[in-house]
């Protein structure tokens, strides 16, 4: 379906997303003002449909807010007591422990700063959830809380951060962000730690491999201005660490909490209204979609907007909508409407209303089940957008697309939650049982540019060096590992990286693929000398192409379905054929191609099973069940 | 017909047809389906302002022997709860409401056959007389029909005599679904699509102007939303007698219905109809958010899927109270309600004239 513009100021911003250019300060304040919100909400949801598809994340979690006692008391908070108030409290581990289930997946701790906590009893904490519930992720801790901790136990914010870390803790939540500007931190938040303190901790995070999430608090003195400066200074930080897992606008929650809202603010100075309107709610959403390009997720927290406009903001640019929640005093004592715990079942309901696919994932965002039908998989790198691009929503017989790491795609589908997608070779021929494969493929004539060992060494000098290996699919890996053992007849340990947050340096090689390998292809990976196209290695070996991935579907799919699914494929396929530069052209550009690299990149792949690909399959799996070392 | 061609003919100005609908209602995207409502509710109301009406819905007796199953503010005779108020005490009610500003009295009440249609009769004349700050917007169509059946009137002639007494407009509510499939189910003693239709069509023929709404959310099928849209469509062709379409999602609390539904309608589904009756019903010149029943925020959204009115300011309810559902709300709200949403509001009266524009330096 075509746009069309009530408000012709937005006809520009959308010129400049569809062709994944960035926004400005101006074009963000351009979105804040417009009336045409069914516009701002199409475009957002487009650019949330190129990160995520249909997708819409929840997570299986338990908030727990180990005490309510603060050293500090900030205008706005409800929450904080006193030592020695009525109803300040204080959890033992042994408490905390005992609100945690073993179906929860992530666990959300943040709480006020006692004056009389040992540092110890953080980190006991953190490590105790670990060991007693190694499948719950540890999320714990604000930077506002981890500046304490440096303060107080006199531990740089990095040591404070290796300490948690190697207690069990994984990620981070993005909560005292408030909004990044003096003016606001100076009335209304003077005790926090302002931009730079906040931004400080969470790059730390991020080079020590802890992800983390970032925030905003909307709705209460600040400008618009202000609020585009905010997410602009974490668009930067962003493009510093790419550390940042989501960002979460969190309406502000008046209740008695003393801050009267006054004029020349965003929210048009009211006096007798309570709570950030509902359009308000759905532009933050939508805007901060559009600016933050390099952000991969947008949470509606329901908690906070009411289930309603949670839902609805699903087609307004967001595509995670939090969990299952089980204690949530901050927003709860300030007067927000939500029920205290949505179930499971309720989430996914939100979720399924609002035409999307409910995916539960875990703390990094793999998804762990998939609760719908008619789920199609897709390998989010450049390599399969000649399959997709061209899918026409009415024409796709009501297919939904999921974009997925090859390893987690063979994972929903060997739970029978997909009904096809483009599989990675080696789960194809672990699932060959229950998959038809249909006649597409993603296979290299000579090299491929996206499978790539950058190495320090030659590939006799890694012989007993660690190998830092993506853990995003296995055929890659299977690849390296053959030509290793059996090509260069040399043994590594391999070692599990998470592309993006891990350090490379600490390993003398690692194997990356996709959009990650594709740009350090072109712009180097600093201290890795040589660079190795598994590819090229093959075919110079084998002198056979190489198959990556295969288009197959569900043994149990109908006729009628697979017909569609073919269709789809193949007309896609077809027209996308045609120009392969344009239609890689905004992906592409996003990890720093030219459109005749792209091109010249897409034509290197032949995307149709012939003779020569099924060989290659034959030849790679007998040299797969020769191999005696297992990786 | 492919979902594109039926888009392309909608954008046009193009009548669509059940099929149609229901190829729209299943497939269309949320914000597609907005974008599309937008085209018409701009075509017909090209101004960037929202109506609202300052008015009061308070019930004279809650004695009812219709039992509706999705109803949770009847009582039987003499069943604990119950009560009927004298014309007099109503006219005190309608004073205190016309002093705080209201300028709509939407009266309805159960069906009670021990009332004599002189009272009827008689709350009309003295609200005109008494009262006359407000405009009665009184009885539904179950009523109108109770009171045939009480005085052995026709219905034509029971309109007639409310006419004369002074009433001009009736609320649209009692349709539920127009389907005798689903009221056999919710409403079995309530009287089949047709009887509401027929009370409608008399009306609209005397002169009467009226709302027609729609309750979803229940036992439904989408065709019987189609279905729904398409009787009162071919009504509005004949004389024109509906003001706007409203409408709201069943809210299971404290009804019998409960117990199969148990979950309300999703926010999604209430968008979604919204703008669908803003397309179908290409003869109705306004629909209305009913920020009451699916929430003030989502009536905020609902302003931009079609609707052009806020609805009213529901300065005294209790049917929906009853079922634990319940929404206030000031006139200093509402006005911000719609400013917030985008728009300029403009209080009118229950005949949508104009009342009086609130400019953004005017707001409460
Ligand atoms: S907002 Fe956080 S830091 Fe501030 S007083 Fe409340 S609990 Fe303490
Ligand atoms: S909806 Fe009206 S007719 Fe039905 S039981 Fe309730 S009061 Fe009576």
């Amino acid at each position: 379906m075509t746009f069309s513009f009530r408000d012709k100021q937005l006809i520009p911003i959308w010129r400049k997303l569809q062709h994944g250019e960035r926004l400005s300060l101006e074009d963000g304040l351009v979105l804040f003002k417009t009336n045409d919100i069914i516009a701002l909400g199409k475009m957002a949801n487009f650019v949330q449909q190129q990160k995520s598809g249909y997708a819409v994340y929840f997570v299986l979690n338990q908030k727990i807010e180990h005490t309510n006692v603060c050293v500090l008391s900030c205008k706005f908070c409800d929450f904080a007591k006193k030592k020695g108030e009525p109803d300040a409290y204080e959890m033992t581990t042994e408490n905390i422990l005992a609100h945690i289930t073993p179906e929860i997946r992530e666990v959300h701790i943040t709480g006020g700063m006692p004056p009389d906590w040992k540092w110890e009893r953080y980190l006991d904490i953190v490590r105790k959830i670990h060991e007693k519930f190694p499948e719950a992720d540890v999320k714990a801790y604000t930077a506002v809380e981890i500046d304490f901790f440096h303060k107080k136990f006199k531990l740089s914010i990095e040591e404070v951060l290796k300490q948690l870390q190697s207690a069990g803790l994984r990620t981070m939540p993005g909560g005292g962000a408030e909004i990044f500007t003096e003016r606001v931190r100076k009335l209304l938040f003077p005790q926090k730690i302002g931009a730079k303190g906040y931004l400080e901790v969470h790059k730390t995070a991020h080079k020590l491999g802890i992800p983390t999430n970032c925030t905003m608090l909307y709705g209460h003195i600040e400008t618009l201005e202000e609020r585009l400066i905010h997410m602009i200074k974490l668009r930067e930080a962003q493009d510093e660490t790419g550390g940042f897992l989501s960002f979460i606008p969190l309406a502000f929650q008046p209740g008695d909490t003393g801050i009267s809202v006054g004029d020349g603010s965003a929210s048009g100075g009211k006096s007798h209204r309570q709570f950030t309107s509902a359009i308000d709610d759905l532009k933050t959403i939508a805007v901060s979609r559009l600016m933050l390009d390099n952000i991969s997720h947008i949470k509606a927290y329901w908690v906070m907007l009411t289930e309603e406009v949670a839902s609805v903001a699903l087609n307004f640019g967001a595509d995670d909508i939090d969990g299952t929640v089980g204690q949530e005093r901050i927003a709860h004592d300030a007067g927000a409407v939500s029920p205290m715990k949505l179930a499971k079942d309720q989430i996914i309901k939100i979720i399924k209303d609002a035409g999307k696919i409910p995916v539960e994932r875990d703390a990094f965002y793999n998804p762990l089940n998939v609760y719908s039908e008619n789920v199609i998989g897709k390998i989010p790198y450049l390599n399969s957008v000649p399959f997709y691009h061209n899918r026409e929503k009415s024409a796709a017989g009501g297919f939904k697309i999921l974009p997925v790491a090859p390893r987690r795609m063979g994972m929903l589908s060997k739970q029978g939650q997909l009904d096809a997608g483009l599989f990675s070779l080696m789960d194809y021929f672990e699932q060959e049982e229950s998959l038809e494969l249909l006649p597409w493929c993603i296979a290299t004539r000579d090299q491929v540019k996206s499978v790539m060992l950058f190495s320090k060494e030659g590939w006799a000098g890694l012989n007993g060096k660690k190998i830092g290996i993506t853990d995003e699919t296995a055929t890659s890996v299977q690849l390296l590992s053959v030509l290793l053992e059996n090509k260069y007849r040399v043994q590594v340990i391999p070692e599990r990286l998470h592309p993006g947050v891990n350090d490379y340096s600490m390993f003398d090689a690692v194997l990356l693929i996709g959009d990650e390998a594709l740009k350090h292809n072109k712009i180097g990976l600093n201290g890795f000398e040589l660079v190795f196209d598994l590819a090229k290695e093959w075919y110079d070996w084998q002198k056979l192409p190489f198959v990556f991935a295969v288009w197959a579907c569900r043994k149990a799919l109908s006729g009628e379905r697979r017909e569609e699914l073919k269709e789809m494929i193949s007309t896609s396929l077809e027209k996308s054929e045609v120009n392969l530069g344009i239609i890689g052209y905004s992906h592409g550009k996003k990890i720093g191609l030219t459109k005749n690299e792209t091109k010249e990149y897409l034509e290197g792949f032949n995307y149709r099973l012939g003779e020569q690909e099924r060989k290659a399959m034959m030849q790679f799996r007998k040299l797969l069940e020769q191999k005696e070392i297992k990786i | 017909m492919k979902l594109l061609d039926i888009i392309e003919e909608v954008k046009i100005g193009k009548r669509i047809n059940r099929e149609e609908g229901l190829s729209l209602l299943q497939k269309v995207e949320l914000l597609d389906f907005g974008e599309l409502a937008n085209e018409i509710r701009y075509r017909k109301n090209p101004k960037q302002q929202v109506t609202f009406v300052v008015d009061t819905n308070p019930n004279y007796t809650n004695i009812c022997n219709i039992d509706c199953i999705f109803c949770a503010f009847y009582r039987h005779p003499g069943e604990a709860g119950e009560y009927t108020y004298s014309v007099d005490e109503m006219i005190r009610n309608f004073k205190t409401a016309a002093a705080n500003g209201v300028t709509t009295v939407l009266l309805q009440g159960g069906v009670n056959p021990a009332l004599p249609f002189d009272y009827y009769l008689e709350l009309v004349k003295r609200t005109i007389e008494e009262v006359p700050e407000v405009h009665p917007h009184f009885f539904s169509t179950s009523e109108i029909i109770g009171m045939s059946q009480a005085s052995e009137f026709t219905i034509q002639e029971v309109l007639r005599k409310l006419w004369d007494a002074g009433l001009r407009t009736i609320p649209g509510g009692g349709a539920e679904i127009l389907s005798d499939r689903v009221k056999k189910k919710i409403s079995h003693l309530k009287g089949t699509s047709d009887d509401w239709l027929n009370v409608m069509l008399e009306a609209h023929k005397i002169g009467y102007k009226t709302t027609a709404t729609m309750m979803y959310g229940h036992l439904e099928t989408d065709e019987d939303i189609i279905e729904h849209l398409e009787v009162i469509r071919q009504l509005q062709d004949e004389y024109h007698g509906f003001t706007a379409f409203i409408p709201w999602s069943f809210k299971p609390g404290n009804t019998p219905l409960h117990k199969i539904i148990p979950t309300y309608a999703s926010s999604t589904r209430y968008l979604q109809i919204l703008a669908l009756s803003r397309i179908y019903l290409d003869n109705f010149d306004h629909i209305q958010a009913s920020w009451f029943s699916e929430g003030k925020k989502i009536g905020q959204v609902a302003l931009h899927f079609g609707a052009d009115d806020f609805g009213g300011t529901l300065y005294e309810e209790n049917v929906h109270a009853e079922a634990d559902f319940v929404n206030k709300t000031t006139v200093a709200e509402v006005i911000q309600l719609i400013q917030d949403s985008g728009f300029t509001p403009v209080q009118r009266d229950t005949l949508y004239n104009t009342l009086k524009i609130f400019e953004k330096a005017e707001a409460m």
